[in-house]
């Protein structure tokens, strides 16, 4: 009877502790930093060849997809508005790996032509002190046309901003 | 003699006027121009088919009944490129997918080219736009020269980037 009562004991310990470890996984989580606006900066590719197209549909898709995340206040690259505005984070995004990939490829084998795009995304303050560094990366693997990675990495930035960054007022 | 020399002359000169009509009748736009807005134009969805074509010192896209107007002088860069498209798209592309023994992957094989124009340019408030068209081959080149023509800027100077993004082109991985 002891044994039973112990066994069921240990159980309740066990489960107790496993139910218990996302609650305190979330109380670890880093406090999300104060951003009255966010800027996007165009996308750098200095040192790795980026098609145009590329280049244009990683910004825009990055504007449009941090807009459908909550940020009200989203400004472009040289957007004159922003340098009046107290509290503005900037986007920073640099290119650090790019695979063409193959539409063809990808269609007819399913497996390979795979396009992949890894972007080195800095968000810094007005002044340029830097606030979270995170390389980001987009990918198609099955359906689509190449360019259908930037619209990957944009989705997956605009979840890293809002994971880190609140705008007063939205939460 | 003679009728044997002119026959060659003939020859030659019809080899050769072979070889540039197709490169004159590419040069040659006239008009407005289709062309598949992918993204980036303000007010305008994702994929809209429309025309294009650069007058007055604007960049013109109509589609539908709406147009969009772009100044020329506010283009900071236009680049051309190529790729290309399955010949079979859209639902019917999606649905041959579904085809018995492959039949669908082998619709995927045949591909049509088509060329993109993607331009940058700035709004009143100075904000950075980018914008990227797709369109019939040999027609990209012509805008771009019209465009820079009237006041656009451009960072590519000459013929067009390589076609990376190219479904066609070999896949070479690029890291830093």
């Amino acid at each position: 009877m002891n044994r039973i009562l112990s066994a069921g004991f240990r159980l309740s310990l066990f489960t107790l502790i496993f139910a218990a470890s996302p609650l305190l996984a979330q109380k670890t989580k880093p406090a999300k930093i104060k951003a009255a606006a966010l800027q996007i900066e165009m996308i750098q590719s200095d040192e790795i060849k980026l098609p145009a197209e590329f280049q244009v549909a990683l910004y825009e898709n990055l504007i449009r997809q941090l807009g459908k995340q909550g940020f009200s206040h989203v400004y472009r690259d040289g957007d004159r508005n922003a340098a009046s505005v107290a509290g503005l984070v900037v986007l920073h995004s640099t290119v650090r790996g790019f695979k063409a990939g193959s539409e063809r490829a990808r269609q007819v084998t399913t497996v390979s032509g795979a396009t992949s795009i890894t972007i080195h995304c800095q968000f810094t303050s007005s002044d340029g002190t830097s606030l979270l560094e995170q390389d980001v990366n987009g990918k198609v693997r099955f359906f689509g046309g190449n360019l259908k990675a930037t619209y990957d990495f944009a989705k997956k930035a605009a979840h890293v901003a809002n994971e880190n960054f609140f705008t007063p007022g939205r939460e | 003699m003679t009728s044997r020399s002119t026959t060659v002359l003939v020859g030659v000169t019809s080899l050769f006027a072979g070889l540039f009509i197709p490169v004159g009748n590419a040069q040659q736009v006239s008009g407005p121009v289709k062309v598949v807005q992918l993204t980036g134009l303000a007010g305008v969805k994702d994929n809209a088919k429309g025309t294009l074509d650069v007058e007055n010192g604007q960049l013109h896209f109509v589609h539908g009944k709406a147009s969009t107007d772009v100044s020329a002088s506010s283009i900071q860069d236009v680049v051309t490129g190529a790729d290309s498209q399955r010949a079979v798209g859209g639902t019917i592309g999606l649905m041959s997918m579904a085809a018995p023994y492959g039949g669908g992957r082998v619709l995927s094989l045949f591909r049509s080219k088509i060329e993109t124009l993607t331009v940058q340019y700035r709004d009143a408030d100075g904000g950075l736009h980018g914008a990227i068209f797709t369109m019939p081959v040999g027609t990209s080149e012509v805008i771009k020269k019209e465009l820079v023509a009237q006041g656009a800027h451009t960072t590519a100077a000459g013929d067009s980037t390589p076609p990376a993004s190219s479904s066609t082109s070999p896949s070479k991985e690029q890291k830093q």
